[in-house]
Formats: C-alpha cells, sequence, structure tokens
C-alpha cells in the first residue's frame, strides 16, 4: 500500500494502455484518503473537545469604589484581584499586580516606595515602570473608567498605555 | 567481494543481520585476530530473575526505611492570592530555574531545554569518531587552538550574561581539557585517564557538571527573591 | 506426608496442570519455558550474559528505575482511593490521609521517595549508558526512546507535584506554565488547553489528575516495554569492554 501512496504522491499512479489509474490503486487510493480524513476529523474534533468554552473563573472586571477612598499619591492593593489602584497628582491608575516575569504577585513596599516579586526580584515604580530585574516589560495598566453613578470600573480584559490617568 | 587485497572499512548500519553490533576495526597490514571469545550465556531463569528479586527487596526495605524517617512536606493552601517567597520549582526543575535568573524566560525556558532534548536524541544519528579517539589524537595545536577559541568565545557570552552559575563548571571542566592536553613525564592516572578521552566524553562530562551546579545553587543558596544566600545560615 | 509430597501431589492434579504448564524447573528446556512461556516474562530473553549480570556492569540502573515506577504505579493506585481532584478537597485529603487513613502518610512518603528517585535513576542510568557507548548503531532507536521515557518521568513528576494542591505545588505549577507561554506561536494556546483555562484552578487539577493518573504511566509503560524489546533485539545490554575493546 505504501508503494501505491508513494505513486500516488509522485503523480504517477500505475497506467494502464489507456493512461488511466487502474482499479486497485484507485481503491487504495480512496481509502487511504477516507482513513486520513476520518483520522485527521478525530484530531480536530479532540482538540476542540479539549479547549474549554465555560470557565468558572472569577470576572475580569470590577468595581472599586468612589475615587474619594484613594488618597493622593497612594498605592492601594485590591488582593482579589490583583490590581493595584494608584492616585497621583495626574488621575488614576490601574496597574496589573502580577509580575510579567513568570506570573507571581508583587507586593507594595511602601518603604522603598517600589513593587518588588518575591520569585526574582524584579523591582517596578508605583506607576509599573520596570526598575530593575529580570522582568521583560514594565506592568500593564488597565483600562479604568467611571461608571454614571461615581464609582470607579476597571476592565483587566483592556490593557491601556502608561500615562494615561482617569482624571477625577 | 573485493577482487584486491584485503581492506576492512569502518561500517556502522542499524540492521543487526548485515552489520553485526560487535564491530571490528583492523589495522592496516595486519590480520584480523580475535581477541576474545564469546561470553558465558547463563539461564534467565533462575540466573536473572534471581537477581531482579534480590534487588527488587533491597529498594523496597530501603524506600521503606527511608518512608518510615522522613515525611513528605505539605504547605498551607493553595492561595493564588500569595506567593511564598521564594517560590521554587520540583528540584529537577531548580537547575533551570537558577538559568531563568540569567536569560529571558524565552531562552532558559524553551530554547535551552527543546536543543538538550533534540542535542540527546541526535547524538547516536552522528558517526563521528566512532573509534572514540582521544581529543588531541591528529593535529594537536590544530585542535588546541580551536578548543582555546571555542571555549573564550562561549566564555565571554557567559560573561555577557553574568551567568555566573554556568560559567564557573564550564571554567573548571575546561581546566581539566587543557591539563589533559599536556604530556607531562609521569602524569597521574587521573590524567592519563583524561588523556583517552574523546571530544563527546568532554561534551557530555561538561553537561553534567554545569546541570549539577545549577540544580545545587538553585537548591541550597537561592533565598527570597532569588536572592544569593549561603545555606549555613 | 511430608511437605514435598503434598506439594509434589498438588502439582499432579489436572487442576494446576492446566495453569503450570511446564513442570519444575529443573532443566534447560524447563528453565527456558519459564521464560518464553509465561506472557509477562517473554520479552525477556531465555539466556543472559554473563558478564551483563554483574552489579559494575551497569549498577542496576534501568532495574531502579523500573522498579521505582512500578512502586510508583502501586502507591499510586492505593492513594486514589482517597483522594479528590477537586479544589480545595485535594487538600483536605492529604490531610485525612496524614492524619485519618491508617498507614497514610507511609504510602504517601513511599510514593514521593520512589518520585525522587527514579528521577535522579533515570538521569544516571542515561550518563552511565551514554559512557558505556551503548548509544552506538544498531541501538540509537533505543537511545531515543531513553530520552523520551526521561521527559515521560519528569513529567509525571511534574504533574504529580501539583496534585496535593499546597501552596508549593500551586506556585510551581504556575511557573512552569507561565515559562511555557513564552513558547513562540503555540505557547498561550498550549497554555490554555494544559490548563483548561487561563488560571491555574480546579480544570487544571483535573487536567494534570488525567495526565498523572492514566495518560503518561500508559505512555510510559509502553514506551518502556519497547524500550526492553529493543535492548533484546540489538543484541542484548551494551557492556564497557565491547567498546573498549579497540581503544589500544
Amino acid at each position: 500500500m505504501t508503494d501505491v501512496l508513494a505513486r500516488a504522491i509522485a503523480g504517477r499512479p500505475e497506467e494502464s494502455e489507456r493512461g488511466e489509474i487502474g482499479r486497485r490503486d484507485f481503491f487504495n487510493a480512496i481509502t487511504a484518503g477516507a482513513f486520513g480524513i476520518a483520522g485527521l476529523g478525530a484530531l480536530v474534533v479532540t482538540y476542540r473537545y479539549l479547549l474549554p468554552n465555560a470557565l468558572f473563573e472569577p470576572s475580569m472586571n470590577f468595581r472599586a469604589g468612589t475615587p474619594d477612598l484613594y488618597p493622593l499619591d497612594s498605592v492601594t492593593y485590591m488582593p482579589d484581584q490583583q490590581v493595584y489602584i494608584v492616585r497621583t497628582g495626574d488621575g488614576l491608575y490601574a496597574v496589573s499586580a502580577v509580575c510579567t516575569h513568570l506570573g507571581c504577585n508583587t507586593q507594595w513596599k511602601p518603604e522603598a516606595g517600589l513593587i518588588a516579586c518575591p520569585c526574582h526580584g524584579s523591582k517596578f515604580k508605583s506607576d509599573g515602570t520596570k526598575v530593575e530585574g529580570p522582568a521583560p516589560r514594565s506592568l500593564p495598566h488597565f483600562a479604568i473608567t467611571l461608571t454614571p453613578d461615581g464609582e470607579l470600573l476597571v476592565d483587566k480584559l483592556e490593557t491601556i498605555k502608561a500615562g494615561q490617568a482617569l482624571r477625577v | 567481494m573485493s577482487e584486491t587485497k584485503n581492506r576492512f572499512e569502518a561500517g556502522i548500519g542499524s540492521n543487526a543481520l548485515k552489520t553485526p553490533e560487535r564491530v571490528v576495526f583492523i589495522t592496516p597490514k595486519t590480520s584480523a585476530q580475535v581477541k576474545e571469545k564469546a561470553d558465558r550465556q547463563l539461564m534467565s531463569y533462575p540466573q536473572l530473575m534471581l537477581r531482579e528479586v534480590i534487588a527488587f527487596e533491597v529498594l523496597t526495605i530501603l524506600l521503606v526505611i527511608v518512608s518510615l524517617v522522613w515525611d513528605a512536606p505539605l504547605e498551607q493552601l493553595a492561595n493564588p492570592l500569595l506567593t511564598p517567597n521564594p517560590a521554587k520549582a520540583p528540584w529537577y526543575f531548580l537547575g533551570l530555574q537558577e538559568l531563568l535568573h540569567y536569560f529571558p524566560p524565552l531562552v532558559a525556558g524553551i530554547v535551552i531545554p527543546t536543543l538538550v532534548v533534540v542535542a540527546l536524541v541526535v547524538i547516536p544519528y552522528f558517526n563521528v569518531n566512532i573509534k572514540g579517539e582521544p581529543l588531541w589524537a591528529g593535529d594537536r595545536s590544530r585542535r588546541f587552538l580551536i578548543f582555546m577559541v571555542s571555549v573564550g568565545l562561549l566564555l565571554v557570552f557567559l560573561g555577557l550574561y553574568r551567568a555566573w552559575t554556568v560559567l564557573v563548571p564550564t571554567v573548571a571542566i575546561a581546566g581539566l581539557t587543557i591539563v589533559s592536553f599536556f604530556q607531562l613525564k609521569r602524569p597521574y592516572r587521573l590524567i592519563s585517564f583524561l588523556q583517552t578521552r574523546p571530544l563527546s566524553w568532554w561534551v557530555m562530562t561538561w553537561f553534567i557538571a554545569v546541570s549539577l551546579t545549577l540544580t545545587v545553587v538553585g537548591t541550597f543558596f537561592r533565598g527570597p527573591g532569588w536572592s544569593w544566600v549561603w545555606p549555613w545560615r | 506426608m511430608t511437605t514435598e509430597e503434598i506439594l509434589n501431589r498438588l502439582r499432579a492434579t489436572r487442576a494446576w496442570r492446566s495453569i503450570f504448564r511446564r513442570g519444575p524447573a529443573r532443566t534447560n528446556r524447563t528453565r527456558s519455558l519459564a521464560i518464553f512461556g509465561n506472557v509477562f516474562l517473554h520479552l525477556l530473553p531465555v539466556k543472559v550474559r554473563e558478564q551483563s549480570l554483574r552489579v559494575r556492569a551497569t549498577y542496576y540502573l534501568g532495574t531502579i528505575s523500573f522498579f521505582m515506577f512500578v512502586v510508583l504505579t502501586l502507591t499510586g493506585i492505593l492513594l486514589m482511593f482517597y483522594y479528590h481532584p477537586a479544589v480545595p478537597q485535594a487538600y483536605l485529603d492529604m490531610k485525612d490521609l496524614r492524619f485519618v487513613v491508617s498507614n497514610g502518610v507511609f504510602l504517601r512518603n513511599m510514593h514521593r521517595v520512589a518520585a525522587h528517585i527514579m528521577v535522579i535513576a533515570v538521569f544516571w542510568h542515561m550518563f552511565h549508558v551514554f559512557y558505556r557507548g551503548g548509544y552506538r548503531p544498531p541501538h540509537e532507536f533505543n537511545w531515543a526512546i531513553g530520552v523520551v521515557l526521561l521527559l515521560l518521568t519528569l513529567l509525571l513528576s511534574y504533574t504529580g507535584y501539583l496534585l496535593p494542591w499546597d501552596q508549593l505545588a500551586f506556585w510551581a505549577i504556575t511557573v512552569g506554565t507561565n515559562i511555557l507561554s513564552a513558547a513562540p506561536f503555540a505557547g498561550p494556546q498550549l497554555r490554555y488547553l494544559l490548563l483548561g483555562g487561563n488560571l491555574v484552578g480546579e480544570n487544571a487539577l483535573l487536567r494534570f489528575y488525567v495526565l498523572h493518573c492514566v495518560i503518561l504511566p500508559l505512555l510510559a509503560a509502553l514506551l518502556i516495554g519497547v524500550h526492553f524489546w529493543r535492548v533484546r533485539k540489538d543484541g542484548g545490554l551494551t557492556l564497557r569492554e565491547n567498546h573498549e575493546r579497540d581503544k589500544k
């Protein structure tokens, strides 16, 4: 059968006098093709099956209360969401607390004025800019908006460029 | 076979019928000599089976003794919000984690392990030096030059990345290789042994030395924030 | 009647002879039958070279690796009776095993110790085969199978590491899967497939459990069978003398 396949792939099936493919080779090729398609289909179906469509993970956007909860020049860690709400003179940022190196939770160190990662020693400023360590990038900022009733809304699925503060 | 005089060539193949697994190398202008008879063979049952049973019993006893004395650790319940400091992988991956300290995750975590696995699998398919020629056979000075340049480049690369944990064992093994280059009047047995070692032996020994160092450092010498600690503190 | 007479009469019964066909293994013929008449043992050769039985030839490292695998399978199956792969039940089950289940602590320790020994033995076995030259033709394919077995051993150890669901487990797996997402092209997708989601959570625990208890052990058992078969078909264990002969 492999020689049939080899001939079929090379485009040179067993030729009869009229230059047509022989019956045996034809049926062998059809069978091999059918098995191939079925096998491929099985693989694709299994792969799709293994990727879950419904996840029971916590919601990726959350409300963070009203802006006056956050004093000027403060860094507030929201533990359930792994986000820092940072307020500077420019306004409010939502900075991710997940280290960009390998996903460990960082910690805000007020005495040093830095966000530090315990895993491999990466350090960031309060606006997420990387200062030292093996982390490849600065901490990302999440989209932070004000709802109509005056509450802060952080959307972790949407990252924005650093430097865009929410002015309140 | 050939109509010319008796010439044997080194032949290697995977078909055990055509090329028997014991290949004989004949130096030119000599004749084939049988150096050994075939080994004596014993019946698997009982000779092999008995030894396997004994091995199993000994291992089980050792396992039981250690299990009675040492407890597997169990820390607190997993807390996605609290990262322990330091967060260490299981010991057989600590070498990799140490490497991660110097190189970006793509290189240390993906590229290097993949290259190592591919290199391991590919070793037997390259019929380089099938006779196991020592490293310094042939043109000694030329080989020494190539060796020094390659090692020099590697050390510069490691130094640029400040990968000391890899650099130190590399220097140690390179030092041994250099020592084996010099033909001393009455060398120690270790040195004469090293002088017979082929390149593949040196590469594998270097690999083991680096892996061991990385793992030992990652296990005992790294503390919070992956900073350097002395294990006795 | 003496014990021997009783045993002989037992052995003469039809029932016995329908199960054990060969008779006592006192001739080379019956000793051969003990190996190739047995469905499990006939993977092995009937005769072995005397030199390959010496401890110094191989330090029995392959044997150690295999036996550790057997011990891990047995202790693992026993541990499965008290373990639910759910969050946080898994951790509570670990506490159960430690304080409530008879010999739970002992079994878990055996499982852990055997796992460590297996990883060490497999690595050492690989290095020792290398230094013996046991990878050279015609053994190349068996060496490749060995490398795959090494990877399977490491994966088995890694998937098992998550199952206690303690801090050590959770963060070790977090770091490992984050490294995986650094792979080019398919990295993040592979991580999603492995974890069954974006986070290390209950889906991840269940997937690692299935990998650890079903998929990887089956693959390992199959490949171990091939590995033994290839050793035999390629002419038996490689011993140092065979390849060192031509050095002088």
